[in-house]
């Protein structure tokens, strides 16, 4: 197991170091000029020349290359262009709202996935079937932010139950911070009225980013629970009298489960992509919302850190999602 | 499972009964801004977009200001100002015992310390300053003077904006852009600075002049103008202050729910034309185009008559302002076209540039129209092409577009910082059009010496008739402010100079 996990590990580092070559490159290759982004069109050549020597923008690319890869590897993620302050700082100040996010995407992706996709296995054909299907290549054809739209629509402004931005309303922070994560916060603080709020802003966008998310998972669970609901063991364990709702729920999921882990752990990477679009639509601040933000001012340290940052996250859950794997179904080692 | 579910449902009924108490801060006590722009810094020395400014505006002040809803200059943290007869110099003698929201002291070294600072950091907003300063001696505790290269008569105007807003020398680095949280020396200073989302500001009770109006304001900073307004729309903000969607504030003034106002700006937006770059070496096919131009259907057809059209750079309502530039003649655009020899199977063939976000989400109707009145004169093709702000910028300064859309914001409210920037062969390609004229380098020196308004804004005719021959630019529309409020928010003010004054607000 251990030297299971370690090969993983050692797996991942290349990709890493090829995502961190591809954005550092591609940030160069475009148009745009960070000192002038940064300065504004009025700066005088001569500030201009000297800001460059500063941020080492005037040394070779290979240079700047190796530099760039150097402090990386020291978790120096360089310094914001637009604030100065370390990179690294900010996206851990805004990571735990990107978390909450997700996390919370993330149940409502599988809730709806497991049931639904489920279901419609068991009952192939029906309409429940054919209801699954549609909606799942509906929903999967959703622009995130579109739908985040009409929820806010409808939610929002036509019945006004839920607030359409922000994490949550103002003066409703827990006091003190102890994760980031308002939910926990508010939990651990036991301020209740701070936690109704946060959970209130937490519907929307995770009901977004969950119900385009939950398209595939419906479909892979299916499609895996019709494929174990035709094995032996479920006819043997009909044979036996045991209950059709164990058959399904205890035998067949449990055993359609390590291939639709896998894929749900990848499912993370589109996870995180979707949470920059949500993030920009119900202003929630986490990473998405900062990428953007310095994207528009070509902040080239912020936007390589967060690109980074999300390539590491990513490949952490894979690493893990391949442990828990081989974990349930010690044939993966092998 | 059930019984999971249970648990759950008993937990979230529970919260509900424990929560959902009132907040603990009274609502009356807050008013929430929302707004589509950025701040990108609020070190008076950086600072130099509109919603940096404006914050900068409500947190500190400087040695003098605008009268609210004029363009009169008061004192502010100055008690009364000389200037020497050849206008070189300016003593300042400072109100007795000014104290910054940290409880520092506010005296003659502070400001030294903080104009001293501007032009060493040369940042953005520097050049206002280094420009013009030659040194500043301070005097006494109260007293001190600023030395000045040249005679320069919008000086004063300059001392009203954020970059000549006195810092903490203790907080402040003299060679460093300070990023934390601001010292104030204004009605309101800055509690809680939620980088790219929200910033909570609170009286400063160390401020010497009318105390703001409400205790808290709250400005949230939307993405753009479609979350800004379905959080409008949803109550969840009190004022919308820059910017909603043309249509959708013509919606907005229709709904009984909110109160909306209109008001001056000094924004303009315009054409720029490289003059370096062909075809647009030519004087005649700029002198072309601008004939061709139709600003009352762009007013009207692009932003629902809620801008104005502009016939010069210096926007309307600003002394000095001439409307020289010809109105639209299709018919003169056509015969000037001719006269160069192009023909509908030999047409002018251009390029329009213009950048998709900085400016709103109306920008690309905007290329849009324009691409069409040229063309209607059927002896123009005009293709469009568009960058990203970063890449824009960049270009323009490398002379790479040869025609695009562009906009201005003044530093001081003068006329001169309609014409310096854009006509002044040392200042004329920091606009990208690369514009020389010696004549007007002279009108416009000329003009920043005297003192006399009168005789200052003749000179500023005859540099508006020469634009008007040369054609460097196109002037298009000047901006309108627009804000919508709910109705019981009181103390709206849409300034000429446009500072969005934040503790003048109230809620009833």
């Amino acid at each position: 197991m251990k030297s299971y996990i370690l090969t993983r590990i050692g797996l991942s580092i290349p990709m890493i170091l090829i995502i961190l070559t591809i954005v550092f490159f591609v940030l160069r290759v475009l148009p745009g000029n960070p000192v002038l982004a940064m300065l504004g069109p009025k700066a005088p050549p001569s500030v201009v020349k000297a800001m460059e020597h500063q941020m080492g923008l005037d040394k070779p690319i290979l240079v700047q290359y190796v530099d760039y890869l150097k402090n990386i590897a020291k978790g120096d993620f360089g310094h914001s262009t637009v604030t100065g302050m370390p990179v690294l700082k900010e996206l851990m100040q805004k990571f735990p709202a990107t978390l909450e996010l997700t996390i919370f995407s993330m149940v409502v992706a599988v809730f709806i996935g497991i049931f639904y996709g489920t279901i419609a296995a068991y009952k192939l054909g029906s309409p429940i079937d054919i209801s699954a299907r549609i909606y799942s290549i509906f929903v999967y054809s959703f622009p995130v932010f579109w739908f985040g739209l009409m929820l806010q629509l409808i939610f929002g402004v036509w019945l006004h139950w839920l607030p359409v931005s922000g994490e949550s309303s103002p003066f409703m922070t827990p006091d003190p911070i102890h994760t980031g994560i308002y939910i926990l916060d508010a939990i651990i603080n036991g301020q209740w009225d701070v936690l109704k709020d946060s959970l209130e802003h937490l519907i929307l966008p995770s009901l977004t980013l969950g119900i385009v998310i939950s398209s595939i998972f419906v479909r892979m669970v299916r499609a895996n629970v019709v494929l174990t609901l035709s094995q032996q063991f479920v006819v043997a364990a009909r044979a036996r009298g045991v209950k059709e709702k164990t058959v399904l729920f205890k035998h067949a999921l449990k055993n359609a489960l390590p291939p639709i882990l896998t894929i749900m752990g990848l499912q993370f990477a589109l996870l995180l992509g979707g949470a920059v679009l949500t993030e920009v639509t119900f202003s929630w601040p986490g990473i998405g919302s900062y990428l953007v933000n310095r994207i528009h001012s070509r902040d080239f340290a912020a936007i390589q850190g967060t690109i980074v940052f999300f390539a590491i996250f990513v490949a952490i859950i894979s690493i893990l999602v391949d442990v828990i794997n081989a974990w349930i179904n010690p044939r993966v080692r092998y | 499972m059930r019984k999971f579910l249970s648990l759950i449902i008993a937990f979230f009924v529970l919260v509900s009964l424990i929560g959902g108490k009132a907040f603990a801060i009274s609502s009356k006590n807050y008013i929430i801004i929302g707004t589509t722009d950025k701040i990108s810094s609020l070190d008076p020395a950086k600072g130099y977009d509109y919603l940096s400014c404006n914050i900068l505006q409500n947190i500190m002040e400087g040695l003098v200001k605008y009268i609210p809803g004029t363009t009169k200059i008061v004192p502010g943290l100055a008690k009364s100002w000389k200037i020497s007869k050849d206008g070189l110099v300016y003593t300042f003698y400072l109100k007795k015992g000014l104290k910054f929201s940290n409880g520092d002291p506010i005296n003659a070294k502070v400001f030294k310390f903080s104009i001293d600072r501007v032009i060493k950091l040369k940042q953005d907003p520097s050049f206002l300053l280094s420009d013009v300063v030659k040194k500043v001696e301070v005097v006494n505790d109260t007293e001190f003077k600023i030395y000045l290269k040249y005679p320069f008569a919008p000086f004063i105007n300059i001392l009203a904006f954020t970059v000549s807003y006195p810092v903490d020398p203790k907080v402040y680095s003299k060679d460093k852009v300070y990023n934390g949280i601001p010292v104030a020396s204004g009605p309101y200073m800055v509690k809680k600075w939620v980088r790219g989302q929200q910033i909570e500001l609170v009286r400063n009770l160390y401020y010497s002049g009318k105390k703001a109006k409400t205790p808290i304001i709250l400005v949230k900073l939307y993405r753009n103008a479609n979350t800004l307004y379905i959080a409008l729309l949803n109550g969840e903000i009190d004022v919308a202050y820059r910017t909603l969607l043309p249509q959708q504030f013509a919606k907005i003034q229709k709904n009984k729910h909110f109160i909306s106002m209109v008001g001056p700006s000094p924004f303009i937006r315009e054409i720029v034309f490289n003059v370096k770059y062909k075809p647009f070496t030519n004087r005649k096919i700029r002198e072309a185009i601008a004939y061709a131009v139709d600003r009352k259907q762009i007013v009207k057809d692009v932003f629902n008559n809620q801008v104005t059209p502009l016939y010069t750079l210096i926007p309307k309502g600003m002394w000095g302002h001439k409307p020289v530039m010809p109105h639209h003649n299709i018919k003169k655009a056509v015969e000037i076209l001719k006269s160069l020899g192009y023909s509908k199977s030999n047409p002018l063939k251009i390029t329009l540039w213009y950048s998709p976000s900085h400016y709103g989400s109306t920008e690309a109707a905007l290329a849009l129209t324009i691409k069409n009145q040229l063309e209607k004169t059927g002896l123009i093709k005009c293709q469009l092409k568009s960058a990203e702000w970063a890449t824009y910028v960049d270009y323009w300064n490398k002379g790479v577009m040869g025609m695009f859309l562009l906009g201005w914001y003044p530093d001081y409210f003068d006329p001169d910082d309609y014409m310096w920037p854009f006509l002044a062969s040392s200042a004329s390609n920091g606009m990208g059009s690369f514009y020389s004229n010696k004549k007007v380098d002279e009108l416009l020196l000329k003009a920043r010496k005297v003192v006399n308004k009168k005789e200052r804004a003749k000179i500023y005719y005859q540099v508006q008739q020469i634009m008007a021959k040369d054609v460097p630019y196109v002037p298009l529309f000047q901006g309108k402010q627009r804000v919508v409020a709910k109705p019981n928010i009181k103390g709206l003010l849409l300034d000429p100079v446009q500072i969005f004054r934040y503790y003048l607000l109230y809620k009833k």
